[in-house]
């Protein structure tokens, strides 16, 4: 059978195929004539030049290099000489030609394109013989593949130049290459977004025409924005939903719509491909939280960081402080002193905090609040550090007895320096608890200039030292603090247990992250540290026992170090990684763009819970609202879908939605209703009379569109 | 500042309308439901195959590409395999009345079966509603619908864009693979390719 059709196949294109070998081919859409351009004869280091002369009939056309949504690119097959060599097709700018909804790249009327072709030294023949094999697809609303064989004989010692003006305009419609680095891209799920430096100045200011030169990755018929800034122009452009290709580098042409002119060859790396087949969910429109003004933001930014002292881990931290405060009441300079010095420790640590995250917003990371506490290094110092603090709250170690004396008599004589330190402490420990407010103020602060951004951070800090600077500066108000006695001890070592309790936590999440051996690590090195700080803190007064329990102190800890930090920088098994998405019962399902869009197209309500292990609100309304019995109740009444997204260890996916919420940080609480354009976004403490509330306002509205959300959706 | 803000956000809301405005389906997500007729004048809806793995094959007779692959008996052949395994095969015509490639149903339907071919039914969609939906672009144009209903593949027949039928014997059958990979319960090794072919004949109103 397909040996029947390989042999029918000529005969089939009988009519298309070339009728003897000679220069030209003539079929009824196309005259298709080989030509050489070779001014100084055949030799070596002569400029020479073949090429396939096509002049279509009207109304039909051949192909580009990307023959774009359909069609095929015109091949040649050269058959030359020993040591003669034709190199690549040098395409010209081709033109956008529209074909009912669809766009192909091609050429109409005459085109010619020329091959450089490279002569060995040697070559002493009196003429160079040359055949041509060439296939095209030429298409007017009908397509036929067409194939020519051809041969020609270029003299090699008479100029050969009959053609000199078809190749002079080819070679003027040959799109100029762009200095390399004139082109930045980037990627996303939709579209391909270009900035691109050294164009010509023919086309600064005008709308152009652009071509991929790799088949399967844009949408060709899809609009492109384009906007001019000075002379650099931007562009997005649409990648085809059916996609079939990453390219690392990519080729395009940027050209003049009228097409008179050669256009400039832009080559560009492109990194960072969304994964094949995961494009284009839905995306919800702008967020609106960006239109917050800068007063509300640094507004909300202050009230989040006054709450922030509630926060459980932060407040033993500031109770010690309290105990300062009793300490120093009679000195009223010192206090006012320590006032501003914690203040300013506080404030300077978020800006600081602030500049990192802004750094690597800079460097093109898409990072979030939190971002610190998903790397699980971070996380295991934060460990350390609240073990040494609980440690130290018990009694196990006095830190006089531990710093060296010269550093001891340092924070002695400058009290203010270790208000700041405390500041700059009281910072560390917080930031794992976002608190209300703060994520609309952190969303809104990472969308802004940087200046605007750091101002928002400022906001937060001063919010946060607030309580204690007015504490420190009205003595009325330190003056009301319990006066200092034996219970401060007592208080003292029962702050240690809280401190204990957030480093089960921090084991907790750690364990999420990595698994099991990296928490069993933490807790080896934990227990080795615990231990070494014993020794050191009940040894004796002698100078050799204490220089000896410091080398076995310092040896125990070293070894335990050394033996945990391969666990501890172990890459996390994935199901670890989803451990918080994966369903405790079978309610939630790991949240993904595409389950959200599947749901959203068969007109089911969504409802996304973005957690994270270590984010304290997170857990808290997991426990307490979602697992509340009616508001499991009104999710089974509506046949909501229940998604949980799992931000512990930093999916930039998630990071991509949460930024497309207007939010940088977790919790995120998004209900979706059918046919609703946006997600509607509930409070970060979440009650469960709000999300009835939620429930029953869809009712209504699903109850008044139903009609419309069931009529087919073909355009 | 703002104003920065409010000019990218114009800029990225065109954008976003005007792909919109060419929405196609995209693999990975629910396939667009469709009802039409098939040749014979009966009803055929997409959801009438849930359950199934579903193969959509874009035709038109006129097309030199169609030709290689009927003509070579590659189609006829690639859906008889899928429907032996189970699969429904749904041969669409978006090729509008007024095209001088247009064929009639009974015509369309006759010169199907004197090529062997045997797909479960053949569904006319002359005004491309179904073809511009699914971002159809070329004949052959192929997609592979899941037995959930969400489109898993959207590309070409095989992996040789030409029009030589000679290339059928070493290309690799994109379907075939395909159809064997999904109903052995094993991911597609590939869920988009470039579709290669004649420019679909779409009627001039959308």
């Amino acid at each position: 059978m397909s040996l029947l059709h390989r042999w029918l196949w000529p005969v089939l294109l009988a009519p298309c195929l070339a009728a003897g070998q000679g220069t030209t081919v003539k079929t009824d859409q196309v005259r298709a004539e080989l030509v050489a351009h070779a001014p100084e004869g055949v030799g070596s280091g002569k400029p020479l030049k073949l090429g396939l002369l096509i002049r279509h009939a009207p109304g039909w056309h051949t192909y580009w290099l990307n023959p774009g949504d359909s069609g095929q690119a015109t091949t040649l097959r050269w058959e030359l000489p020993a040591g003669t060599s034709a190199g690549a097709i040098e395409w010209p700018t081709p033109e956008r030609l529209r074909v009912g909804p669809l766009v192909n790249y091609g050429y109409e009327g005459t085109l010619l394109l020329p091959v450089p072709v490279a002569v060995a030294p040697g070559f002493a023949a009196s003429s160079l013989e040359v055949r041509l094999q060439a296939e095209w697809l030429v298409c007017k609303v009908q397509c036929l593949p067409q194939s020519g064989e051809f041969r020609l004989s270029v003299p090699a010692g008479a100029s050969t130049a009959s053609h000199a003006e078809q190749f002079e305009r080819a070679l003027a419609m040959k799109p100029r290459p762009l200095p390399d680095g004139s082109v930045r891209a980037r990627v996303d799920a939709r579209a391909l977004a270009l900035d691109v430096d050294g164009l010509p100045a023919s086309l600064h200011g005008k709308e152009v025409r652009f071509f991929a030169g790799d088949a399967g990755v844009i949408d060709h018929a899809g609009a492109i924005a384009q906007r001019w800034e000075g002379e650099r122009l931007h562009l997005r452009v649409p990648l085809s939903p059916q996609r079939s290709g990453s390219p690392a580098t990519m080729l395009a042409v940027v050209a003049d719509p009228a097409a008179t002119s050669a256009g400039a060859e832009l080559r560009f790396a492109v990194n960072g491909w969304p994964p094949l087949a995961e494009l284009s969910s839905p995306v919800p429109p702008a967020p609106t939280a960006a239109a917050t003004p800068l007063i509300a933001t640094l507004a909300l930014a202050f009230l989040g960081g006054l709450l922030l002292n509630l926060m459980p881990c932060v407040f033993p931290v500031l109770s010690l402080k309290v105990l300062g405060f009793a300490g120093h009441a009679h000195d009223r300079r010192q206090l006012v002193a320590g006032g501003f010095a914690y203040s300013v420790g506080v404030v300077l640590s978020f800006l600081g905090l602030a500049a990192a995250m802004l750094a690597f917003r800079a460097a093109g990371d898409s990072l979030g609040w939190g971002f610190q506490l998903q790397s699980p290094v971070f996380v295991a110092a934060l460990a350390l550090l609240f073990a040494l603090i609980g440690l130290n709250l018990i009694g196990v170690f006095e830190l006089p007895g531990l710093l060296p004396g010269s550093l001891s008599a340092v924070r002695a004589r400058h009290p203010v320096l270790d208000h700041g330190l405390t500041g700059v402490l009281a910072v560390a420990i917080a930031s794992p608890c976002t608190t209300p407010f703060m994520g609309a103020a952190l969303g809104a602060a990472l969308a802004l200039p940087a200046t605007q951004a750091l101002a928002v951070f400022a906001a937060l800090g001063a919010g946060m030292a607030a309580p204690y600077l007015a504490a420190a500066l009205w003595p009325g108000l330190a003056r009301r603090l319990p006066q200092p006695g034996a219970w401060m001890a007592r208080f003292r070592t029962a702050m240690a247990f809280p401190m204990f309790a957030t480093v089960i936590w921090l084991v907790w999440v750690l364990g999420q992250q990595t698994g099991i051996d990296a928490a069993a690590a933490l807790l080896g090195l934990l227990l080795a540290i615990a231990f070494a700080l014993w020794l050191f803190g009940t040894a004796g007064r002698g100078r050799g026992a204490r220089t000896a329990v410091a080398v076995v102190a310092v040896a125990i800890v070293a070894t335990a170090a050394a033996w945990s930090w391969s666990a501890l920088r172990a890459e996390p098994e994935r199901t670890a990684a989803a451990a918080d998405a994966r369903p405790t019962s079978t309610t939630w399902q790991p949240w993904s763009t595409d389950a959200l869009a599947r749901a959203r197209a068969d007109g089911r309500p969504v409802f996304v819970d973005f957690t994270a292990a270590w984010c304290i609100t997170c857990q808290i309304n997991k426990r307490a609202t979602l697992s509340n019995a009616e508001v499991l109740q009104a999710f089974h009444a509506n046949d909501v879908l229940l998604l949980r997204a799992d931000w512990t260890r930093g999916d930039p996916q998630i990071t991509e939605a949460l930024h497309g919420l207007g939010r940088s940080g977790v919790p995120v609480y998004a209900f979706y209703a059918p046919g609703a354009a946006a997600p509607q976004l509930l409070s970060e403490i979440l009650t469960v009379s709000e999300i009835r509330a939620a429930m029953s306002a869809r009712a209504a509205r699903t109850a008044r569109s139903e009609p419309e959300a069931t009529s087919p959706r073909l355009p | 500042m703002m104003k920065t803000w409010i000019r990218t956000t114009t800029f990225a809301a065109g954008l976003v309308g005007a792909t919109a405005a060419f929405a196609q389906a995209a693999v990975g997500q629910l396939a667009p439901a469709f009802s039409a007729t098939d040749a014979a004048g009966k009803p055929v809806s997409l959801a009438d195959f849930k359950g199934k793995h579903v193969v959509l094959e874009w035709v038109n007779p006129g097309c030199p590409y169609v030709q290689k692959h009927y003509n070579s008996g590659n189609m006829p052949a690639t859906q008889k395999a899928a429907v032996a395994k189970g699969a429904v095969w749904l041969t669409i015509n978006s090729t509008a009345r007024d095209s001088s490639d247009y064929k009639p149903p009974a015509e369309l339907a006759a010169w199907i079966r004197g090529k062997q071919g045997a797909p479960t039914a053949t569904v006319m969609d002359e005004d491309g509603r179904i073809g511009r939906t699914y971002g159809a672009r070329v004949t052959p144009h192929m997609y592979i619908v899941d037995p959930q209903g969400k489109l898993v593949y959207a590309g070409a027949i095989d992996s040789k864009a030409s029009a030589n039928p000679a290339d059928v014997a070493t290309a690799t059958n994109y379907i075939t693979q395909g159809i064997g990979e999904v109903t052995s319960g094993k991911p597609l090794s590939q869920a988009t390719t470039r579709a290669y072919g004649c420019s679909i004949k779409y009627a001039s109103a959308g």
